[in-house]
């Protein structure tokens, strides 16, 4: 359903229609504002990017390849930029290193849902085990479990091949069940 | 869906059809998922726990509400539209913006200041130039880095620090007098057309057309007729500088955007430069100080102003910070 409103949506973008690409400035906009903000942690520059970067897009519109789902695009795009604007912001020294290769994401408890079922995970655990992670290995887990992108599409977004998106899952996963194991034998 | 095998729990969290039954969106997959749990109750715990991580990892759909991304929408259609009338570059962003608010809070606070204290003030930057006409008429050019100043009450009477052109509008029927004020003398006329340049410790007049009397300092007084050239200063008490039928392009041609030279010394010229755009001069070669240069440099855009220079003078002009260093060529 969502694809096929996406292609529709593209398509109509190439030929300049801005009331679709208000549609896609809408439905994408607080997804890569948070993906934005966890890269850059400044709401200001998120936001200042996000225009640019939908401005760059509406521009060069008709450049733009058909595509069957537009989110993997719009993520690898925007990761590419709004690191771009940092690291020309690094220069002068107004933000902490950005490395294109390592992008830092930071988990806080309160964008997680609250889940009763969820026995082996209390969000306060959880925020604090998944910041124990390395940063690849969150940035991973924040796509594919926040964007819901899929293994292909995270291995476009960062630029790193798929089997190495597939290890940083199982590491990640791996790391978790670890931590929580120590962390029950504590609690019991 | 169907014929894979599932070792350990990577293969549950991989699979999409798991995850569907593990957030109870797919019916199908929640019956295939109840229906294979039945036949493999020894993956139970592994199938718990990667339900666990599934459920648990869920985020929060939107951080962003509604409001903020129509607010951020209407940004972006209104940048748009700014774009589509001047297709050139302005962009503006935020920051910009609130410069520009900024700057105009910052007028009308000025303006309310004045206002209160009834008197009006003019201020240029270097690189500016400022035409003004003034409660009276009167036409005033303020020249760069310069202020004027005047009480509302009594309008004709001008407080000057620098330099600025004046032409004033006779008062026929008041036969009412203007003066120019500035630290070292006061210039009275009933109208006429002058240039006042009161910088460095020294007042430098012009007189264009018409007559003036300047009250100096120390007492004394002085009738100045058209062409008429005099420098005074209070600190020094003395009349610096006194001729007549000056070169008049080179004494006014700044507030048309021009400095003029008539065989002027290299160094008196840097003065000139130094006095419009605020950048020190200094020079490495003392003999080149004494060039003699001819010709007209703008006085609103520095780059072209130094390379007109270096090629009249035959010398080398580098911008370092704030300072304009002079090299033999």
């Amino acid at each position: 359903m969502k694809k096929l409103s996406d292609e529709i949506l593209w398509k109509s973008l190439k030929e300049g229609d801005l009331k679709a690409f208000g549609a896609l400035f809408k439905n994408y906009y607080s997804s890569l504002f948070n993906y934005g903000l966890k890269i850059s942690g400044n709401k200001t520059i998120t936001e200042d990017s996000l225009q640019d970067f939908f401005m760059y897009i509406y521009e060069h519109r008709e450049n733009l390849s058909d595509l069957e789902s537009i989110a993997p695009y719009l993520f690898t795009s925007y990761r590419r930029f709004i690191i771009k604007i940092l690291q020309k912001k690094q220069k002068t020294k107004m933000i902490r290193d950005i490395d294109e290769n390592i992008v830092d994401i930071n988990f806080t408890p309160e964008e997680f849902l609250t889940h009763q079922e969820s026995v082996t995970f209390r969000n306060k655990n959880l925020t604090t085990l998944l910041n124990k992670l390395p940063k690849r290995q969150r940035e991973v887990l924040y796509l594919k479990y926040n964007c819901s992108l899929k293994t292909q599409e995270i291995s476009d977004v960062m630029g790193i091949n798929y089997q190495s998106v597939v290890n940083n899952i199982h590491k990640a996963i791996k790391g978790l069940r670890e931590e929580i194991k120590i962390l029950q034998l504590f609690n019991s | 869906m169907t014929n894979k095998t599932y070792h350990n729990i990577n293969d549950f969290l991989n699979d999409d059809s798991f995850k569907n039954w593990a957030l109870d969106t797919k019916l199908s997959d929640v019956f295939f998922w109840n229906y294979w749990l039945e036949n493999n109750p020894d993956k139970k715990e592994l199938v718990k726990e990667a339900k666990d991580i599934i459920v648990g990892l869920q985020f929060k759909e939107t951080l962003v509400s509604e409001e903020k991304i129509n607010v951020e929408w209407n940004i972006f259609e209104a940048n748009l539209l700014e774009k589509k009338k001047v297709p050139q570059k302005n962009t503006f962003n935020k920051n910009k913006w609130i410069g520009i608010v900024a700057s105009i809070v910052l007028f009308i606070s000025i303006g309310i200041y004045s206002l209160n204290n009834s008197s009006i003030t003019h201020t240029t930057g270097f690189g500016e130039i400022l035409n003004l006409k003034l409660l009276d008429g009167s036409l005033v050019t303020l020249n760069a880095n310069s202020t004027i100043s005047f009480s509302k009450e009594n309008p004709r009477k001008i407080s000057l620090k620098g330099e600025a052109y004046f032409q004033v509008d006779k008062k026929k029927a008041t036969n009412a007098k203007f003066w120019v004020l500035t630290n070292d003398l006061k210039v009275e006329v009933y109208g006429t057309i002058f240039n006042v340049n009161s910088r460095k410790e020294k007042t430098q007049v012009f007189l264009e057309e018409g007559n003036i009397w300047l009250s100096l300092k120390n007492g004394s007084s002085k009738k100045m007729l058209p062409g008429d050239f005099v420098s005074f200063s209070a600190k020094q008490n003395k009349i610096l500088e006194d001729h007549t039928k000056v070169f008049v392009e080179e004494k006014t041609s700044w507030k048309n955007g021009r400095l003029t030279f008539n065989n002027s010394t290299l160094i008196n010229a840097l003065k000139k430069v130094t006095e419009t755009y605020g950048y020190e001069v200094v020079f490495k070669n003392t003999e080149i100080k004494s060039i003699l240069i001819s010709g007209t440099v703008p006085t609103t855009n520095l780059n072209i102003c130094i390379k007109a220079i270096e090629k009249s003078a035959n010398v080398l002009i580098k911008k370092e910070n704030t300072k304009l260093v002079v090299y033999k060529k």
